[in-house]
């Protein structure tokens, strides 16, 4: 009788703790494959937005927010006025998880990541590809620049061509950033030694970094000395020779330009990510600002 | 009298509704716990092993294969390395501790809160002190040799706390018969204690590895995040673990990312099985020993 | 025959120092965590202002002027660690009476494994599981988007479950027999004797494994930042629905591309955390030492 009476309560018991999982599981296969023909209707476009960002720290997050101009400049202040109670995150695929687990969410990433998981806002009704970044229609981008000042010395133009080449722009694209040459050739390995100076955008320097690895690898007699403090910096530093390449993450002034050569190493360009499930396929860039500085919460606000 | 005795039945009757409903709390409570470790388990386990491949265990990396080659033996290093410095350190002070300090001696004292100290102190912190003394200060950089001195550190406590255990049940019976031999008290710890002592040591170790094997927070600043192609035996390089590589699959956003984080996931769980699984069966040879 | 002796002597007295060395080490490793945290940590407080800092609510270390105020993450920290309590203490000591008192033999052969690997699972495991479990069930079921304190305090709940299960159940066998034969012999039912007898008896020990689990759920780190949402809430706006940011996480997420002041900040972050941790290793101790 003893025995009946535990074995039914086990029995429920485990029962029960299946159920719950089970009913846990369900949820999670609904929420992260979403059907391809998901009716509209399951979209409330009343539900709040759930805005996603990256950390601070993040180049990505630096250069979405003064494209869209989240980051505003007041004088000598810049602000973020990114909405409060927007997730942050330190990784791309944490924003996709997040943006591919929930309809309501908006989040950007770099576009080389962009996967099915999530679909890629057209923004002013520019697609999000790469051909769009390159004949500049799709402005949320920005390229990162070399620049240097009259003729080169034979060691920075052999280094500006190895981060033109084949080797180099793979190492770009293995960033996620988009390669801006064309039809790259391979590297020719020269015997070159010296040191090159390079100072700059803070953004550029880790694909810089990785660069010069390779580079040094291929060319063990050349050092490199680096500064990082920003592109105004490194497009000082460069036009009055104090460094020999600047790295810059923004177009040049007019008055930039007629002093230095460009060598365009890569770009950098955004999408800005949306579930699957959300209708909306388009945005517009004030919408976008709007939605990120929390002006407005809602879906139905920014898509009519 | 007679209603006295019916509201004692009623009573008692509640008190056993009551007893039943605890007892059936406490059964939930433990299928409950139980059940959590399964799900967690077999959710990693089935989505991990089917992304399981050659090229994923001994591949080389790039952004397609994402292969987990290098981090292994990223992963293996470190735990020979750090086990290499930090067991003789842990193993010695827990024979100071049991062996050689006085009772009540006040640097006895002062070890064991250090030692207490030590085991409480979070991951994240040992992190941050790996980047600012190993890394910065001492200009290691970010390589598999900071993570390996931040993690010696870490595991310290857990090897000294095991090893004591270990060495004070050694029954007194054994160190008196070899002092009564004429043999040295060194002798005696290193022929005797130590080798009687030994399962119990090994368990620590085994715990010790477990814990290596999943840290990610004391070595995200310290060994770094940076991925090799092949393995490599530089210890200057900076390269990831196995779990290190877990999360960074979960935050890169590569196209087969989330699969392969499941994979990695996997293959911790397997290794965390093997060492729990090794550890149960050394403490049971360990109390086996002691009931003889 | 003399000089072997006192080559002998000489081995010995060496020996005895490297012990004695090696004992120190941990000492020596407490100090320098400290010491180098409080000196990389204690001029970015000063610099910020410690009022500033610790309760300063705006966090915007990349604006013109720069804000690193940490109380939301205090708070968030607080929260998370309370959440975890409420999920994982009442669960944990239930467990711990089932194993010590209820559980059949041939179960618990099963049982007590399971708790142990439950302790074995690498952090980043849970996070990764709540990230993919945990917050789309919270947000299917509860609303919000999921990433959530809720989401966090649930992940940790699970992962303090084996400090709480194992130092609650060694401290319940403890409890002498004579207690509950005692209890059984005026009439109490099981369920009556270890809820009214021997959890009070056990009480200390109760407590200094919720204290532990505290101390592991304020520190950890990898499984909070992939649930909780990493937002800095102002203090008015802090929901069990609404994402959140803890102490560990501001390291966590910011560490690897900051500079200058920002990375400053953040070690000084470590510090707070580090006293938070010092704390409870104090009432630790304090308890410990009331009960001998």
């Amino acid at each position: 009788m003893k025995i009946v009476k535990k074995l039914i309560v086990v029995l429920s018991l485990a029962l029960m703790v299946t159920l719950v999982f089970t009913g846990c599981a369900k949820e999670k296969t609904s929420a992260s494959q979403p059907t391809e023909n998901a009716n509209a209707s399951d979209f409330n476009s009343d539900k709040d937005i759930t805005v996603i960002a990256r950390d601070s720290a993040s180049g990505t997050r630096g250069a979405f927010h003064e494209l869209m101009k989240i980051k505003v400049k007041e004088g000598d202040k810049e602000i973020d006025k990114l909405v409060v109670g927007a997730l942050e995150f330190d990784g791309t695929d944490k924003v996709i998880t997040a943006v591919e687990g929930d309809k309501y969410a908006i989040g950007y990433i770099s576009l080389g990541s962009v996967s099915d998981r999530i679909k890629a806002a057209s923004v002013d009704s520019v697609e999000a590809t790469i051909e769009n970044v390159k004949n500049k229609s799709y402005k949320v981008a920005r390229p990162f620049l070399l620049v240097t000042k009259g003729v080169e010395n034979e060691l920075v133009k052999n280094f500006l061509s190895f981060a033109d080449s084949k080797q180099g722009q793979e190492i770009v694209e293995s960033k996620h950033y988009i390669s801006a040459v064309d039809s790259p050739v391979d590297y020719v390995v020269s015997s070159l030694s010296g040191n090159i100076k390079v100072a700059g955008s803070t953004s550029v320097t880790p694909v810089m970094e990785t660069l010069q690895e390779a580079y040094q690898e291929l060319n063990p007699g050349v050092t490199f000395e680096m500064q990082s403090q920003g592109s105004s910096q490194g497009i000082k530093a460069a036009i009055d020779g104090t460094y020999d390449i600047g790295m810059s993450s923004r177009e040049l002034k007019d008055d930039e330009k007629s002093k230095l050569n460009e060598h365009v190493l890569a770009i950098d360009g955004i999408a800005v990510i949306l579930n699957n499930q959300n209708p909306t396929s388009d945005l517009s860039s004030e919408n976008i600002t709007k939605i990120f500085t929390g002006e407005a919460t809602k879906w139905s606000e920014v898509t009519k | 009298m007679e209603e006295l005795m019916k509201s004692n039945k009623s009573n008692i009757k509640k008190r056993k509704t009551k007893s039943f409903l605890l007892k059936c709390l406490v059964w939930f409570c433990g299928i409950l716990t139980v059940s959590v470790l399964v799900y967690i388990l077999l959710f990693i386990l089935i989505r991990g092993i089917p992304n399981i491949n050659i090229e994923f265990l001994f591949g080389s990396y790039n952004s397609e294969s994402l292969s987990a080659f290098s981090s292994i033996i990223a992963t293996i290093i470190m735990i020979i390395l750090s086990l290499v410095i930090a067991v003789p350190i842990g193993v010695f002070c827990a024979i100071y501790l049991t062996e050689y300090a006085k009772r009540g001696n006040k640097a006895v004292k002062l070890i064991r809160l250090a030692v207490d100290t030590l085991a409480g102190i979070p991951s994240i912190i040992y992190g941050l002190f790996g980047m600012i003394f190993f890394v910065t200060l001492l200009g290691f950089k970010t390589s598999i040799l900071s993570g390996v001195f931040t993690i010696a550190i870490m595991i310290l406590p857990v090897i000294i706390s095991s090893s004591e255990e270990a060495i004070k049940s050694v029954p007194d019976i054994y160190r008196e018969g070899s002092l009564g031999l004429g043999a040295s008290r060194l002798r005696t710890v290193f022929k005797i204690v130590l080798p009687s002592a030994m399962p119990g040591i090994l368990s620590g170790i085994i715990l010790a590895i477990g814990r290596i094997v999943g840290e990610t927070a004391a070595l995200i600043f310290t060994s770094g995040t940076n991925v090799m192609k092949m393995p490599t035996l530089n210890l200057f390089a900076s390269q990831r673990t196995l779990a290190i590589h877990m999360y960074m699959l979960a935050s890169e956003g590569l196209p087969h990312s989330k699969d392969m984080a499941f994979a990695t996931g996997a293959v911790l769980i397997v290794i965390v099985f093997i060492v729990n699984f090794a550890t149960t069966r050394l403490a049971n040879k360990l109390g086996r020993l002691n009931n003889e | 025959m003399v000089n072997s002796n006192k080559s002998n002597n000489l081995k010995e007295k060496l020996m005895q120092y490297v012990f004695y060395t090696s004992a120190l080490v941990s000492v020596l490793a407490v100090v320098s965590i400290c010491l180098f945290l409080l000196m990389r940590g204690i001029p970015a407080i000063a610099e910020i202002g410690f009022k500033n800092f610790i309760f300063g609510q705006k966090w915007a270390p990349v604006d013109t002027p720069p804000s690193f105020g940490i109380l939301s993450m205090i708070v968030g920290s607080l929260y998370v660690t309370a959440g975890a309590i409420v999920i994982g203490v009442p669960i944990g000591i239930m467990c711990a009476v089932f194993l010590a008192e209820f559980c059949p033999a041939h179960l618990y052969k099963f049982v007590k494994p399971s708790v142990n690997l439950l302790a074995g699972i690498p952090s980043i495991i849970y996070g990764f599981f709540g990230m993919q479990i945990v917050v789309p069930f919270v947000r299917e079921s509860f609303g919000g988007n999921g990433y959530s304190i809720l989401s966090a305090s649930v992940i940790l709940g699970i992962m303090i479950l084996p400090t709480i299960i194992s130092i609650s159940e060694s401290s319940i066998r403890a409890v002498p027999e004579t207690y509950k034969e005692g209890s059984l012999g005026i009439g109490a039912t099981k369920e009556e004797t270890v809820f009214k007898v021997v959890l009070p008896a056990a009480s200390s020990g109760i407590l200094t494994s919720i204290i532990l689990g505290i101390g592991r759920a304020v520190g950890e780190t990898m499984a909070v930042v992939m649930v909780a949402g990493g937002s800095v809430m102002p203090l008015d706006k802090i929901a069990l629905l609404k994402p959140i940011r803890t102490l560990t996480a501001n390291i966590v997420t910011e560490m690897s591309y900051s500079s200058g002041l920002h990375t400053e900040s953040l070690i000084a972050t470590g510090v707070v955390l580090f006293v938070f941790i010092i704390i409870l290793n104090a009432t630790l101790s304090l308890i410990k030492s009331s009960n001998n």
